[in-house]
């Protein structure tokens, strides 16, 4: 049992970082949204925490409230300017956003060290990570069932109709963007404390992706599905390099395509534990 | 000035790469909705496909260039009967389709390094015209003039095609609504399968010309043709054939001049910094018209 723990807390730990992700993903998701802006505020969050910590040896406590804040203010300001694009330009938008995370990432190298990345000493205990993702969850879980989360659901469904309800949907969506923000800056400093290391590569397509991907495999209907989802894809290249060695990326690859052929909903689908719900209820 | 003039040249050369990247990344997300992630790899594996045409089977080049068109288009044929059209029956929208696409991208991506062996491979210099015209003064390769020259044809037929054929006015339909096209005798499959086939097959014809000229046939040919074929959709706007081509053609020329010019660590910066400009001040890119849909 020790070594299981030993072989797979990294794991583990990267699983919880990515669930932030997934979080913030699903945050802008849940309100109608497919945004990869995440790693953006993640790079933000991650490189100015990094350099509090590392510069002004502040500790992680005081460090993760300003990646947040950091994260927000920059998600708010991508909102005014996103929120005037439709849908589809909006994904191409926030994707363009990814690629220029990354030229801005190598050439402000006051900020993020430039090619030669930035070293960040200092560790956190996987507990206060575990602790962390549970007051998000909790906030996430009192959001579903509050006003705005309703209000969010509404303008997901049916942008046109939650109008003619008085919601409004700009608003909703800057805020969901806001929320969006400080979570992918908590991430984006959790992931640098976990890493150690942060180079410009660090905040690029293979997290946007990653964590798209996650959403959307646990399912995107519930913010359950954000976690569930980042556990899943972060355990199963680890346990499939154990099976195919070689082609444990493959392997990857076709098991994602095989979920979302089966079940594309997700695998926390909120509809269809009503529906089983609701089959049962008659013959009770 | 001559100096100008073959930057000029190299430029267009580039730019006809992610021209011809860009047509096809579009034509798929205005006509079938979908973000296709995997686009890139259609250029990889065209080229692996070239390459295996003229060393095993020691084709000619042009029809080594078919080969490699003809396998683009199978493969964004069969990416999208396998990866996209089982969720296209269950209507699963957008979402799906980009991490199934993101799916088939990690798969293809990865045994594309496996079938070059983690190399970079290049095509042997006699298995294309290598010769280097001079008109003028001025000195470019004969391969630069084709790249311009496949670039150009197929921006013209793809353009004829999508905006001046019965065809082209169903594919446009479909990307509209599916549905509705279907009611007026449209037959969606016909036209997801064709689009599917043109957009591979464009992604391939980049593929084998960037394979040659680049002497780069690996994984990484396509990934980075989708990097900068990507910011050409955005300046170029994706439901405009013209727009691509020249947005894609502008890229290339304003890398290659940034790096004769200002500098070469900036290149990739200043071609990002327009497609930022762009997204701010002209969101539906150069053509961009207005769309209606239900509010």
């Amino acid at each position: 049992m020790a070594d299981f723990w030993a072989a797979y807390q990294s794991t583990l730990g990267f699983a919880m970082v990515n669930a932030f992700f997934a979080l913030s993903t699903y945050a802008v998701l849940s309100a109608g949204m497919l945004s990869f802006a995440t790693v953006t505020f993640a790079a933000l969050g991650g490189f100015l925490g990094a350099q509090l910590a590392v510069h002004l040896a502040l500790p992680p406590v005081l460090v993760m409230p300003v990646s947040a804040l950091s994260g927000a203010l920059l998600a708010y300001v991508v909102a005014l300017l996103f929120l005037r694009l439709d849908s589809h330009w909006m994904a191409l938008a926030s994707l363009a956003l990814v690629l220029i995370t990354r030229v801005v990432a190598l050439n402000a190298t006051a900020l993020t060290g430039g090619v030669n990345g930035l070293s960040v000493p200092l560790s956190l205990p996987l507990w206060v990570l575990a602790a962390i993702l549970a007051v998000i969850c909790v906030v996430f879980w009192r959001l579903s069932a509050s006003w705005y989360g309703i209000a969010a659901r509404a303008v997901r469904e049916d942008a046109a109709v939650a109008a003619t309800l008085g919601i409004p949907q700009r608003r909703i969506q800057t805020i969901a963007f806001i929320i969006s923000g400080a979570v992918g800056g908590l991430g984006g400093i959790l992931l640098a404390l976990m890493l150690q290391f942060l180079s410009p590569e660090t905040y690029f397509i293979d997290i946007a992706f990653t964590m798209i991907a996650a959403v959307v495999l646990g399912g995107s209907y519930h913010w359950a599905g954000a976690i569930v989802g980042a556990v899943v894809f972060t355990a199963l290249p680890v346990l499939l390099q154990a099976v195919v060695p070689d082609f444990e990326k493959v392997a990857n690859g076709i098991c994602l395509l095989l979920i979302m052929i089966f079940l594309p909903r997700g695998l926390i689908d909120p509809r269809a534990l009503r529906l089983r719900r609701a089959r049962k209820a008659p013959s009770r | 000035m001559s100096l100008f003039v073959e930057q000029l040249i190299n430029g267009c050369a580039l730019g006809s790469l992610y021209a011809l990247f860009a047509i096809g990344f579009g034509l798929v997300f205005a006509t079938l909705g979908i973000l296709n992630a995997a686009h890139g790899t259609y250029a990889s594996w065209a080229a692996i496909a070239a390459l295996a045409a003229v060393q095993r089977l020691g084709l000619p080049f042009p029809l080594a260039v078919l080969v490699g068109v003809a396998a683009g288009g199978a493969l964004g044929v069969a990416v999208d009967q396998i990866a996209f059209q089982p969720l296209r029956r269950r209507g699963a929208g957008m979402l799906g389709a980009l991490i199934t696409s993101i799916a088939a991208w990690i798969v293809l991506d990865n045994l594309a390094g496996v079938a070059t062996g983690q190399d970079s491979l290049s095509f042997p210099t006699d298995s294309y015209p290598g010769g280097m015209l001079h008109v003028g003064g001025i000195a470019f390769s004969t391969m630069q003039l084709i790249t311009i020259i496949a670039m150009l044809a197929a921006t013209l037929g793809m353009h004829l095609l999508v905006r001046h054929s019965r065809f082209g006015a169903a594919m446009r339909a479909v990307g509209w609504k599916e549905q509705a096209a279907a009611i007026v005798g449209v037959d969606p499959r016909r036209v997801v399968l064709a689009t599917a086939f043109l957009a591979g097959a464009a992604s391939g014809l980049a593929g084998v010309l960037g394979g040659i000229s680049t002497a780069n046939v690996s994984y990484s040919l396509g990934e980075g043709l989708m990097l900068k074929g990507f910011a050409a959709v955005v300046v170029g706007g994706y439901d405009d054939v013209r727009g691509a081509a020249l947005a894609g053609v502008a890229l290339g020329i304003l890398e290659v001049m940034s790096a004769q010019y200002v500098s070469t660590s900036l290149r990739d910066g200043i071609t990002y910094a327009l497609l930022l400009g762009f997204l701010l001040l002209r969101p539906r890119g150069l053509f961009g018209g207005t769309s209606f849909v239900r509010a």
